[in-house]
């Protein structure tokens, strides 16, 4: 229990210093939406001065922190001055869909590297881990930005799937059902992008952790005791690698996080990511706040899962 | 083998302890590596330092070479007090005191040649000008009894004896007084071993060196040490003369050391004859 | 020895890679900033040796183009225009490494034909120049970026191991810290606090910097290992007994044990900093225009009617994949020969 204490404790003081970072950092920011506004000659420098006493940003920076903390734990994020709309449902609406684009990719990338990388560590060094290991290294050689052109372009060819977006128009006269599969047919390939392009790294990490659990002395002499092949392999080796498996599920979570951004502006799906690259263009320091802070929550959460998983599963963590 | 009166080292009631602290926690545990240790060293003389692996042997080396602080006691060395000195006058006496390490391969920079290797402590040191360096290099060289001419062979070129004699060619550079080997020779065949002595002994000579020789093997400390200090779980549990302490053992340890240490003329006697 | 040669190749495509790159002037037959807007979207020229009448010319020769009646913004053949293909031709001025003047290019057409060996984008300029030129900045802010990183990660790395105790404590919670951060959104974040109207190359530097600091941490643990284990080997303590200073013993001793895990990093970081930048570019986080990076010439394929039509526009993205080979097989390459090498 200690374990999990010490996990949480850890994990809040991240999310403190991150949120500490941020707020520093576009406190900071040598321009910001309010001198862009002053270059605009038809708002009277009077004007943005009153704005800015109504938005409070002529207070000292400790105060702004503490209010603006203070805010968010309430659940208020702030006021975006380009949507002019509170920050906040702005936020929950599109961090959803990245929610469902995301883990639904970890889901399919997972689904797809376990087998794989067990069968790559069983066959080792047959055809089949070769392949294997061929294809992964030529997938990682190929950027992920070209991957999700390339697959932009087969929508666009082909018409088999829409080329962006979540929803077609004329979505709220679809029955549940419909809907359901409209928009699984609009988050098609985003999905498989993602997870296409994660699955390399998994694969290798599985398989060499497969292989390291095979290996250990253990196993060996589980196998000299006569034990089958398929009961040794689910019911000794894979509980022994699941140990830097679930720590790489946390770490993959940052990936992830990081490439969604790159798939959500190709294909235009309404996620963060298109949000927090518009927020930037025009300077609105709420929302980037807003969005750094909701992506390390997500990443830290997803840590602190791993470790949740990891604590349940691997009696060693509990003894301790 | 001649005693002078004043000595060369003296340790008064030294003692060192390791403290272990896991972070955050509060419960530190300590390890008492060595306690209340004296010990005197005479001029020109060799003293061996024997006892079990854990004995402390290697923390008093450790001490004495001014690698690190003992946590009490004093180390006088040549009528200075060394723990209370200021950096600068720290830096000098330095030169004075060298070790030589049981495993000659891994206390050579394995990049370096063997020229670099001897001449290093001037260049720390700052001393001479990089001709003189090298010309006092290959001095030394030569009086280990290696050819000037390997100067720029790699560490892994030479064998473990001659690696051996790179290290205390090394350690004469500054022109110590004082020499302690740690295990030096433990790695070395009997040949080999047989060699080095006979090396270390013309040099004593030659250098009016003292040497503290730190050793398991009694049979060779026997042959070379004027003083046997006995050390048993931190402590120093007898200092004698070698001729005195193998005649006449006081410590239980003591006497187990020598009980268990079988002559090769007997074991070739009670076996082969 | 396998490696060794795996080494060599990787190493001659990245030296002839970034050869042609350096030399983008000489290799590119326009300068990249011309435009042609008689020609946008134009698809790549191909070079001819036989003419339509079957006849075989040993001097290869393009021909020029025109509007196509029947599709608008296509082009068809216009074969009564022939441009004989020359090479070493005098072309527009550039400089070599900043400091000389040329006029010399290896190849090009007379005006007012154009030779476009990539096609051309919408503005009518030769992507092939543009991806030669545009190498120049995504390939350094990949190599300036990395180098940035591996030395961070030397400096840090050092310091925790060498001193130990609380630094090495605070040093290592800050790599943690870095390491949960999801880098886009850090970069994001970081690009966000910069003014959007400073000037190009300030903004190239901050870049560079801003990409360089997502990375330290993975060098900074190795290398910290490394420092740990060389610590203690006895020539060091031998060194120190001889009164060497701590920074003495980190020049001499210790950091040189770090040269091959610095190189392997190194290579390991160039390609994921070629592009880091290539996608901030190309979100329009980057450099700006007109500065020709790998990321701008991509970035108007965000537009279904270039993604669909105009499928030389997607070169570019599919020449980034023998940059990665290269740097992959090299760093591979580096790190089999650290087994091998003892230590």
């Amino acid at each position: 229990m200690r374990y999990l204490t010490r996990r949480l404790v850890h994990a809040m003081l991240l999310l403190l210093a991150i949120s500490f970072l941020s707020f520093a950092l576009l406190q900071w920011a040598p321009g910001n939406f309010f001198d862009d506004m002053r270059l605009n000659p038809r708002i009277s420098a009077q004007t943005v001065d009153g704005l800015r006493v109504e938005y409070g940003m002529n207070r000292p920076f400790a105060v702004r922190y503490a209010r603006w903390a203070y805010s968010v734990l309430k659940g208020n994020m702030g006021f975006s001055f380009s949507y002019n709309s509170p920050v906040a449902p702005l936020l929950w609406a599109r961090a959803r869909n990245t929610l469902l684009l995301t883990s639904m990719a970890t889901l399919l990338a997972w689904l797809f590297a376990i087998p794989l990388g067990i069968w790559s560590a069983v066959d080792k060094g047959k055809w089949f881990d070769l392949a294997c290991g061929f294809s992964t290294s030529a997938l990682l050689t190929i950027p992920d930005l070209l991957l999700f052109l390339v697959l932009l372009l087969l929508a666009v060819r082909t018409g088999w799937f829409p080329t962006g977006g979540m929803v077609s128009t004329g979505f709220d006269h679809l029955s549940l059902w419909g809907k359901i599969k409209d928009v699984a047919n609009h988050f098609a390939l985003p999905t498989v992008g993602l997870a296409v392009v994660t699955l390399p790294v998994l694969v290798r990490h599985i398989r060499s952790a497969m292989i390291e659990a095979l290996e250990s002395p253990f196993i060996r002499a589980a196998r000299g005791h006569g034990i089958p092949h398929r009961r040794l392999l689910f019911r000794y080796a894979l509980p022994a690698a699941a140990n830097p498996l679930i720590s790489l599920l946390g770490f993959s979570v940052a990936t992830m996080v990081s490439a969604s951004v790159i798939v959500e502006v190709v294909m235009s799906w309404p996620g963060l990511g298109p949000l927090m690259i518009q927020a930037i263009l025009s300077r609105d320091v709420n929302i980037v706040i807003g969005v750094v802070m909701l992506s390390s929550v997500f990443l830290v959460a997803g840590n602190l899962l791993a470790d949740v998983l990891l604590f349940v599963s691997d009696p060693r963590i509990r003894v301790e | 083998m001649s005693f002078h009166n004043d000595p060369l080292v003296q340790i008064c009631g030294m003692s060192k302890e390791y403290v272990q602290r896991r972070p955050f926690r509060r419960i530190k545990f300590t390890v008492r590596a060595i306690e209340n240790v004296n010990l005197t060293v005479h001029r020109g003389t060799t003293l061996a330092l024997v006892g079990e692996s854990g004995a402390g042997k290697s923390t008093v080396i450790r001490c004495l070479g001014l690698i690190e602080t003992p946590t009490a006691g004093e180390i006088w060395f040549n009528g200075v007090n060394a723990l209370t000195l200021d950096r600068g006058a720290l830096f000098l006496l330095r030169r004075q005191i060298q070790i030589i390490f049981q495993d000659p391969t891994s206390a050579l920079n394995p990049g370096m040649t063997a020229g670099e290797i001897i001449a290093e402590p001037l260049v720390i040191q700052r001393e001479g000008t990089r001709q003189q360096q090298r010309k006092r290099g290959l001095e030394l060289m030569e009086q280990v009894g290696l050819p000037a001419k390997w100067e720029n062979k790699l560490p892994l070129e030479f064998s473990g004896g001659q690696r051996q004699r790179l290290a205390i060619a090394r350690a004469l550079t500054l022109e110590p007084k004082l020499l302690i080997l740690d295990e030096a020779l433990s790695n070395l065949d009997l040949i080999n071993q047989e060699m080095i002595l006979r090396l270390l002994a013309e040099l004593q000579v030659l250098y009016s060196l003292t040497y503290i020789h730190v050793s398991h093997d009694l049979r060779m400390v026997s042959d070379f040490a004027d003083e046997v200090a006995v050390m048993y779980e931190g402590r120093i549990v007898e200092q004698k003369s070698t001729a005195a302490l193998f005649a006449n053992p006081e410590h239980s340890y003591t006497q187990d050391l020598l009980g268990a240490m079988p002559l090769l003329e007997s074991i070739c006697e009670e076996r082969y004859a | 020895m396998k490696h060794r040669r795996k080494l060599w190749g990787a190493l001659i495509l990245l030296a002839g890679l970034h050869g042609v790159v350096l030399f983008a002037g000489f290799f590119a037959p326009y300068s990249s900033s011309a435009q042609d807007r008689e020609l946008p979207f134009a698809p790549p020229t191909r070079a001819h040796f036989f003419d339509i009448r079957g006849k075989f010319h040993a001097h290869p020769f393009v021909y020029g183009l025109k509007d196509d009646p029947k599709n608008f913004g296509a082009y068809e053949t216009d074969f009564a225009q022939v441009y004989p293909l020359q090479f070493f031709v005098q072309g527009s001025r550039y400089r070599i490494a900043g400091m000389f003047y040329s006029r010399l290019h290896l190849f090009g057409v007379g005006s007012p034909g154009r030779i476009f060996v990539m096609g051309s984008d919408g503005y009518g300029r030769d992507q092939f120049t543009r991806f030669l030129y545009g190498g120049q900045i995504s390939l350094a802010a990949g190599l300036i970026a990395a180098a940035f990183s591996v030395v961070l990660g030397i400096i840090i790395g050092a310091l925790a191991g060498f001193y130990g105790g609380w630094i090495d404590d605070v040093l290592m919670r800050g790599g943690d810290l870095f390491m949960a951060l999801p880098w886009l959104y850090l970069l994001f974040a970081v690009r966000a606090a910069l003014p959007l109207h400073i000037a190009e190359w300030q903004v190239f530097l901050l870049l560079v910097a801003v990409i360089g600091l997502i990375g330290w941490v993975r060098p900074a643990r190795l290398i910290r290992g490394v420092v740990l284990s060389a610590k203690e080997r006895n020539f060091v303590v031998a060194a120190r007994a001889f009164g060497a200073s701590d920074a003495y013993l980190l020049r001499r001793h210790i950091l040189p044990q770090t040269y091959g895990i610095v190189l392997t990093q190194m290579t390991l970081l160039i390609p994921q900093y070629i592009l880091a930048e290539v996608t901030l570019t190309f979100l329009g986080l980057g450099v700006g225009e007109p500065m020709p990076s790998w990321g701008s010439l991509l970035s108007s394929l965000q537009q279904y009617y270039v993604l669909s039509s105009y499928w030389w526009m997607f070169v570019p993205a599919l020449l980034l994949i023998p940059v990665f080979l290269a740097y992959y097989l090299a760093a591979d390459a580096l790190q089999e020969r650290l087994k091998t090498v003892p230590l």
